[in-house]
């Protein structure tokens, strides 16, 4: 597949106002929290319109007054469109979570899975079917794309140029994944396989308590077991799954991600790795999609 | 129907720069977006930041409602030179804009 050639001076200035235009948003909140709470409490959810990509819902709106004309600052039908309501999340983990990125204790495990299950609307948890994580709250660094099935290659991976742009640079790992490829053949390649390797995460299962004595177990347990992962300093989630065991321990991260996970959690620039939360997703039935998650109310 | 501050500022300098890239119609939009949202965020702070928690939620209530006249009959009340407070957080966003948008013309 050809792409057309990326745009260096757009990707820059992208780039420089979504992080100005989150750091603004982030200062409005910090400033004006109490009534803007209120705001959203005494308000139709209609009228606050969710956040998307990223934080910035305005960026599916058109913008009318783009060509010809003098551009005035054009209005908006709620006073918090564009407001990313993750940010509310960051704001009320900040008061449960810990200063140092380290494993949290029981308490502090509660009072997030509380926040999380009553903001994301699922059901997230430490532990399930007995098994836990070596730790909740660690350091995620960026990962590789994976090949997903005999033949794959890093172009196959970019749906289009903008996906080639965000994602391509990253490119793909020599080796397979802990579970090898995503499907045996590129026929039997489907939207599940494409979108578990696109959401993926790299978990460090072998620090799994009993993992040593329960391989099999835990191995079929954690195999694209669906997973939520927090920037707990920007409310930024994403639902992924395990397509990877890692990091090794003497990298001091404590999991990875997709260039896409790193993407969606506002951790893709710079060093590409952060502190973030990562819960099991109780979702027997499979009926919650992968990828970026909103938060559905105000607490 | 225009926000409350549409007649105290123009973008009109910034779009100009950006129809002076090279950028697709999408991609000139996408920035205006962010910019337009942007600009809205910094002012609502600007406002906030002189009101008491009281007049902030009748200040939130009264641009929910979307009532111009209201607002201004509101600020003005409340704070002294309201519209010179909204023109230079915006015109402090906007040199701060330009400055970016210069910088992203060297890697053109």
């Amino acid at each position: 597949m050809n792409f057309t050639s990326t745009k260096p001076h757009f990707e820059n200035l992208r780039k420089k106002w979504i992080i100005r235009h989150r750091n603004i948003q982030q200062n409005l909140w910090d400033k004006h929290k109490e009534s803007l709470t209120w705001l959203g409490k005494n308000l139709s959810p209609k009228k606050l319109v969710l956040g998307s990509l990223g934080g910035l819902m305005l960026l599916n709106s058109p913008y009318q007054s783009l060509s010809g004309g003098v551009h005035l600052a054009q209005s908006k039908p709620g006073i918090l469109e564009g407001f990313d309501q993750n940010v509310l999340l960051a704001s009320q983990l900040k008061e449960v979570m810990p200063e140092d990125v380290r494993p949290l204790d029981k308490k502090e495990e509660i009072d997030i899975l509380n926040i999380l299950s009553r903001d994301l609307g699922i059901k997230a948890s430490a532990e399930l079917a007995g098994i836990r994580l070596n730790r909740n709250y660690g350091l995620i660094g960026g990962e590789q794309h994976l090949y997903r099935y005999p033949g794959d290659n890093l172009q196959a991976h970019a749906d289009n140029s903008a996906d080639w742009a965000k994602y391509g640079g990253s490119g793909i790992a020599p080796g397979l994944g802990a579970w090898g490829y995503f499907t045996p053949s590129k026929e039997a390649f489907s939207e599940k396989d494409k979108q578990r390797e696109r959401y993926y995460l790299a978990i460090q299962t072998f620090l799994a308590p009993g993992f040593a004595e329960n391989v099999g177990r835990y191995r079929d347990f954690f195999k694209f077991r669906k997973m939520i992962v927090i920037n707990p300093r920007t409310g930024q989630a994403v639902v992924a799954v395990i397509g990877d065991a890692g990091p090794a321990e003497f990298t001091g991260k404590h999991l990875g991600g997709s260039p896409e996970v790193m993407d969606v959690l506002g951790l893709a620039g710079g060093p590409r790795k952060g502190p973030v939360l990562y819960f099991f997703i109780d979702d027997p039935k499979d009926t919650i999609p992968l990828g970026p998650i909103k938060v559905n109310n105000l607490g | 129907m225009k926000n409350f501050y549409s007649h105290l500022i123009e973008i009109d300098s910034i779009i100009l720069e950006l129809d002076k890239m090279d950028l697709s119609k999408e991609q000139k939009q996408h920035l205006a977006d962010i910019l337009d949202s942007s600009l809205h965020h910094t002012i609502l702070d600007a406002v906030l930041s002189e009101l008491n928690e009281n007049d902030k939620k009748i200040f939130l209530r009264n641009v929910d409602e979307g009532i111009n006249a209201k607002i201004w009959e509101f600020l003005n009340g409340k704070v002294e030179h309201i519209e010179d407070k909204i023109k230079k957080a915006a015109e402090d966003l906007k040199l701060e804009l330009h400055k970016d948008v210069r910088e992203a013309k060297k890697h053109d």
